[in-house]
């Protein structure tokens, strides 16, 4: 786990909670925490540009405490909007979800909003929070929209980051800029360059099937990286919404306002008519995420399937005593094979390079390396010498010739 | 002016259950009611367009369940209140003598930062009801009470009948933009204007 810069003390607390999941799904990686009760439909929050599934832990944390499922994921590498629709319906087929409520910032909210368009009756709930209808104005504003995908990762973090508002802050608005941040931080180029991809890839929601009744706009009122001409275009289209505006709160008020937008998307979840658990949240510290019984036989063939990807990852939820970082097991794990055949690859490459005959290369577990690597140099000092001189020679003789020319 | 951002003003109602809080927000906002009684479940909100001088402001006006006190719901239901409106039910005494409970209620959780001068509407609802016969709450004595919280502006109405609800929370509105307006001066965006010079990259949402 690349470090996160000065970890808020709950974050630290929800990484020893809630694990961490990372699956291959198709060509696509997903980078997840699914937490709640599983037998109710669950909230999936879409996170921007700038931000990744950890972004929402507070959301997490508060909401799975009352009884709902919060699923939060990073947008996987994909480079346009089709993509990102198959995507995401192979991810919900994949971890067994059907009826879904998004909830959906900035680029998450873009991108919740396509695939309510595509995939009407997956989606019950739409939550849009500072979010727009259509890209054209992000392709026109970034030129370099074209070559996205070769420009180099800084510049591309230094492009996300100028998009967050620099200059003063109340200290909760700073601190969720500070986490967002040390999130940036963890992206790799691929990742930034295919967001900034899917926000330059000219395209616009089509009318949706879910009724407005079904939609909660949550915008902050005081600024956000959106323009807000973006933001009043996407309220006249859905006029019958529910405006849950905040005053204050930024670009990341999942993170600067936490129980206001908690409070909202209960307030949504209920309106939409979404039962919370509560009687099941005392299963989740048993490690068993609050499972349904009748989804057990389910989740355990799809666990076995990605055992390997997930690790250790799945046994370490709420057990107190765990690791702290979950998603360190999982990868430690797949650390350790590569290790393993780097080793023998350092040895065929230190061994060809030498180019020795194939029977000495099967020898070289008999022979300690420190030997053979001895043997070798002398081997190639000797070669070296004579090739030395006898080059000496010649041009000694070149030049004698050229002096007979002249 | 489509792209300027409009004023947010938060309003909160507060008092007994049954005093008719989620009817007269009903009547003001959707110019309905309904005699089914529904037990408000922790609280909820609507928002309303008002415009006033010119101006465009979306009234966001939240309703709570009297029953509970709504610890669960903490701070965060009344942060960045603009006005609090007290109800009670003219013909329940109970009701009123609790006015005073809620507005201390709201004063601890919110905490203005100038508790003495937050403005407070107090509505005594239900004047429809037996044609006041079985008022037990006369005029004067609300009337008294608000003068003794610092003037405390008062309305009688019928969330049934759609008497006085617009004119109170045109009070409303007004009251809350100006606390609004002063709170405005304070935030960070509108002193930023020295950092013009800045890039800011309007291409990029996060």
């Amino acid at each position: 786990m690349k470090s996160v810069f000065s970890a808020p003390g709950d974050y630290v607390h929800f990484k020893s909670q809630v694990p961490l999941h990372k699956i291959p799904i198709g060509t696509k990686q997903w980078r997840y925490y699914d937490f709640g009760p599983k037998a109710v439909p669950p909230l999936i929050c879409l996170p921007g540009t700038a931000g990744t599934a950890d972004v929402y832990y507070k959301q997490i944390m508060s909401l799975s405490m009352k009884g709902y499922r919060v699923i939060s994921v990073d947008i996987p590498r994909v480079w346009n909007n089709t993509e990102w629709i198959q995507a995401f319906e192979k991810f919900l087929d994949a971890i067994d979800v059907h009826h879904i409520h998004l909830y959906g910032t900035s680029l998450g909210g873009f991108l919740a909003q396509l695939f309510a368009q595509h995939r009407p009756r997956r989606v019950r709930s739409l939550v849009l929070s500072n979010t727009f209808l259509e890209t054209r104005s992000f392709s026109a504003a970034i030129p370099w929209a074209p070559i996205v995908s070769w420009t180099p990762s800084f510049l591309l973090k230094r492009y996300v980051l100028t998009g967050i508002r620099d200059g003063h802050h109340e200290p909760f608005i700073a601190d969720s800029v500070d986490f967002v941040v040390s999130q940036v931080e963890t992206l790799s180029r691929e990742d930034l360059a295919s967001r900034l991809s899917l926000t330059t890839d000219d395209a616009s929601v089509g009318p949706l099937l879910l009724s407005d009744s079904f939609m909660t706009i949550m915008d902050t009122n005081d600024y956000c990286a959106i323009p807000q001409q973006l933001k009043d275009q996407l309220g006249e289209r859905y006029p019958e919404a529910r405006r849950a505006y905040l005053k204050t709160g930024g670009d990341f008020p999942f993170l600067s306002r936490p129980d206001e937008v908690n409070l909202h998307l209960q307030l949504h979840l209920r309106r939409v008519g979404v039962e919370a658990r509560p009687d099941l949240v005392h299963n989740i510290p048993k490690g068993d995420l609050g499972g349904s019984p009748s989804k057990e036989s389910n989740e355990d063939d799809f666990d076995k399937s990605h055992e390997d990807d997930r690790g250790g990852s799945e046994n370490s939820p709420a057990k107190y005593e765990i690791n702290p970082t979950p998603e360190s097991s999982g990868s430690s794990n797949l650390d350790k094979q590569p290790l393993d055949s780097s080793e023998c690859c350092h040895l065929d490459h230190e061994l060809a390079l030498y180019a020795l005959p194939g029977g000495f290369t099967r020898r070289k577990n008999i022979v300690p390396p420190g030997t053979s690597v001895h043997f070798v140099w002398e081997y190639i000092a000797i070669f070296h010498l004579l090739h030395h001189i006898s080059s000496l020679y010649i041009i000694q003789n070149y030049s004698s010739e050229f002096r007979q020319v002249v | 002016m489509p792209s300027r951002r409009r004023t947010l003003l938060k309003v909160i109602i507060l008092g007994d259950s049954g005093v008719g809080k989620t009817s007269l927000m009903n009547q003001y906002v959707n110019k309905k009611f309904s005699n089914q009684y529904k037990a408000t479940i922790g609280a909820d909100f609507l928002t309303k367009e008002v415009q006033f001088e010119d101006r465009l402001f979306t009234l966001q006006i939240w309703d709570t369940a009297g029953q509970e006190r709504f610890q669960s719901l903490g701070v965060a239901f009344y942060r960045g209140a603009d006005c609090c409106v007290l109800v009670y039910d003219v013909n329940s005494m109970k009701s009123f003598d609790n006015l005073n409970n809620w507005r201390e209620e709201f004063l601890i959780q919110a905490s203005p930062s100038d508790p003495e001068n937050f403005p407070f509407v107090v509505i005594g609802n239900k004047i429809d009801i037996d044609g006041g016969n079985s008022r037990v709450v006369s005029e004067k004595k609300a009337r008294a009470w608000c003068a003794s919280k610092g003037n405390i502006p008062y309305f009688e109405t019928s969330a049934k009948e759609g008497i006085n609800v617009e004119e109170a929370f045109q009070c409303i509105a007004k009251n809350a933009l100006k606390s609004g307006e002063e709170e405005e001066l304070y935030l960070p965006d509108t002193i930023d204007v020295g950092n013009s010079s800045q890039p800011r990259a309007t291409g990029c949402e996060c």
